[in-house]
This record gives C-alpha cells, structure tokens and sequence, in this order.
C-alpha cells in the first residue's frame, strides 16, 4: 500500500503543531485544587463581587437620582467629566477634543498630569490638535488598560485557587491575574490588558502587568511602549469599597511614573449583565477620526 | 423662593445634567453627532424600542402636520446601566405616547441623544434611569 505523500506531510504537520502545542501548555498545567487551596481562599480578604467605579449609585427607588447624583459626586457616571478617557497632559483638558480626552487611557488622577517625555507630549499634542470626532471605541473596539479599568460599569472579582479574574462588563471583556506563582513572560505578545500576575502582599493584591498592545492608547494618541509596566494594588478600605493605587511606569514613553488611586463600591444585589457592543452599535469612526452615526430605522435594515 | 433662585436652582440641575450625561456616554462615544447646547422636545407615539447594546434606541412617530407621521430616533444609555435604575426593557412600550427632550443631531435630521421623556402616566425617564413622577 502506497500512502500518498500529501497525507504523511499532513500528518507530520500535524503532529509538529501538537507537540509545540504540548511544550507551551506544560508549563503550566491546571491541576485539581485540593479543599486546602479552597479553604485557603477564605484566609484573603473577600473581592468576590460585582463593584462599580465610584460607588454610590443610585440604587432601588431612582427617584430622587437623576439630578442629585452628579452634585453629590457619589454616582460613578457622573464622576468626573473624561471618563474613561486617557489622562489629559500638559493641562489641555480643557481645550481637548472631546475624543482626544477619551479612549484607552486611565483618567488623571491622584498624581496630578502624567508626564510625557518630550518626543510623546509633542505626539499627543498634534494628535489634540487634529480634533479628532472620536475614537475607536465607537467602533466597539474595547479600550485596554488602564482605560478598561475606569468604565461606568461594572466589574466582577472571582477569587479562584491560583487565580483572581476580573469579569469586565463594558464591552463584555475579561482580565486574568495569575496568582499561582508563575512568572511574566519574558517576551510577551501584546495584549489590550497586558499579561498580568499578582500576589498577596498582606491584605493588598500586588498585580504586576507588562507587554502591552500597541492599539492602546497611554495619552491621548499615544500608544505605551513595549517596556511599559502598570502595577496595581487592591485592597479593601471597609467591607465593601476597595482602593486600586496603579502605578504605570514606561521609560520610553513618561518622564516619570505616574501613579493614579480609584474606589471600587461592592453592590452585593447586582448581578454582572452582558455588553455586546457589536449587537446595534450605530456609532462609528473613521481612520481620519471622524464620527458618524447610523439612523436607519429598526426594520429598514435586516441587521438591525 | 425668589426667581433668581429658582432660576439658578434650575441651571445648576441642568449642569448636573449634562456632567452626567457627557460621563455616560463618554464610556463608548463621544457627542459629535449631538448639539449639546441645544433641547428640544417633541411628543409621539413609541413605534419601536430597541433595547440593545451598547445604547438603546427609541423610535417615536411624531406627527408632521400634514396628516402623516415623522419618525424620530432617540439614543439612549444602555439596556444594562438603565435596568439598575429602574428603566427596564418592558418600561416603554410600542404605542406609548410620550414626550422626549433631546439634544438634536447635528445633522438635522429626526431624533437625537435622550434627555427626558414623560409618559402619560407620569413616569420620568432620563439617562438616569426611570423614576415616578411628581
């Protein structure tokens, strides 16, 4: 019997394609965790839960919500003005583009402005300066870290053996911090939300991220550099509100490290809903940065 | 109260209006389609709800004087932010008259981002989410 020789280089392939895949996966091999590890979990402060950015929304009876919320500054949405927009710089906020101030970014915070080196704050200038519309989160691509972390809505903590996941509502996304005692990678791919690993440092989770996606934005048109590093420190200030110090460092792209704290509010009676962006988004930008909008009406057209 | 303060009063919950909108919808996009300096408001008839992310969508029939109907479109927060807020899916229904505030398109066509409605059964909705009204 003659087998073809198509089929032996298929099948070498194959198997070549198996065998890397099984060198990769060995390194870290899910194990059944042993009641121990479970009931180990119970010696860690508790994050499990749904919190939301700001904390204080209004909750149950809105009646009294809709135009108290924003002067008492306890609703997470109407906290502050850029949200989820990228940290202005050398005090533009006020004179920015709406789009520029928005995007992947963190928001400015605690440390006061972040700090460019020359070459990026003269980048980010001329982005400003070109007003963009909007950015690509019309598009309903989702913006990465740190901007991910300051969205209106909220985020789910599951505490797992080895492992704390952050169940990110907007734009349904997911963050990983491996607490199992792995190490980051040396050469990480890039990724929206890095690669992150964490530890118990006491009472606070240390989480450690590196190797970032050049489609993220640091500043307003400003994407990190591949050095870029954000450590995050959550812990819980009462039962159910919890601070994140982060801290970006990025030699390349910031002059100095700049370090940002926010407050999470645990709502013990929500549930996390989904966020599927692409499901009638009638928003959009284009490369040039200008915004459009779809007003087809329901019904006119089958996708909608 | 004196009108000056009721006046201030008023501009003051209008700002905080805003802010709180302008945080909102800042999550996804930004307000270029909008003018945001501007309000209007009209009264019609619910002809769909789309109660989609990552913003619902009002559909409303406005009469256009000529014996026919307009048809306005009204985007909204999202299903999720709202149903915490007491503005759920089954909230406004096709048929529903209601009167919407908005801040118009820019382009000049029909609709624009919701402000307020009022429901013939007193009912406020606002970005906000819903509440019963006074």
């Amino acid at each position: 019997m003659t087998i073809p020789k198509k089929l032996v280089l298929s099948a070498t392939a194959i198997l070549f394609a198996v065998s890397i895949g099984s060198i990769s996966a060995q390194q870290y091999v899910t194990k059944k965790p042993a009641a121990s590890d479970w009931s180990a979990l119970a010696n860690l402060p508790d994050f499990n839960g749904v919190w939301e950015r700001g904390g204080g929304a209004p909750r149950g009876n809105a009646g009294q919500a809709p135009n108290a919320a924003a002067p008492r500054g306890g609703a997470a949405p109407a906290a502050g003005a850029p949200r989820g927009g990228a940290p202005a710089t050398g005090g533009q906020a006020a004179t920015a583009p709406a789009a520029a101030q928005r995007g992947a970014g963190g928001r400015g915070g605690r440390g006061g402005g972040m700090q460019l080196n020359p070459e990026y704050e003269a980048k980010s200038r001329a982005y400003q300066a070109s007003a963009p519309e909007d950015n690509t989160t019309a598009n309903c691509l989702p913006p990465g870290m740190p901007g991910i972390m300051t969205q209106p809505y909220p985020m789910e903590f599951l505490m797992t053996p080895g492992k704390v996941t952050i169940v990110i509502e907007a734009y349904t996304q997911v963050r990983h911090i491996y607490t199992d005692g792995r190490k980051l990678p040396e050469d990480p791919d890039p990724k929206f939300f890095g690669t992150s690993i964490g530890h118990w440092e006491g009472d606070t989770l240390v989480a450690e991220s590196i190797g970032f996606s050049p489609s993220i934005r640091l500043a307003p048109g400003v994407a990190p550099s591949d050095k870029m590093r954000i450590v995050e420190r959550f812990r819980l200030a009462d039962p159910d509100n919890m601070t994140i110090e982060t801290t970006i460092t990025d030699p390349v792209v910031l002059a100095a490290p700049y370090t940002t704290s926010s407050n999470l509010r645990r709502h013990r009676e929500w549930t996390i809903e989904e966020y599927i962006c692409e499901e009638n988004n009638r928003n959009s930008v284009d490369s040039s940065g200008k915004a459009g909008i779809d007003l087809t009406p329901p019904g006119a057209n089958s996708s909608k | 109260m004196t009108n000056l303060n009721r006046a201030l009063l008023s501009s003051i919950a209008a700002l905080a209006l805003l802010v709180a909108t302008a945080g909102i919808a800042a999550a996804h996009h930004s307000f270029v389609a909008f003018n945001m300096n501007e309000e209007k408001t009209v009264t019609g008839t619910v002809n769909k709800v789309e109660w989609t992310n990552p913003h619902i969508w009002i559909w409303i029939d406005v009469p256009d004087g000529k014996g026919g109907n307009a048809n306005y479109g009204f985007e909204g927060m999202s299903p999720n932010f709202l149903e915490r807020r007491n503005w759920t899916r089954t909230t406004l229904k096709v048929g529903d008259k209601i009167t919407v505030s908005y801040r118009p398109l820019r382009s000049g066509e029909n609709g624009g981002m919701f402000m307020t409605g009022k429901m013939e059964t007193g009912k406020i909705l606002t970005m906000q989410g819903g509440r019963e009204g006074e």
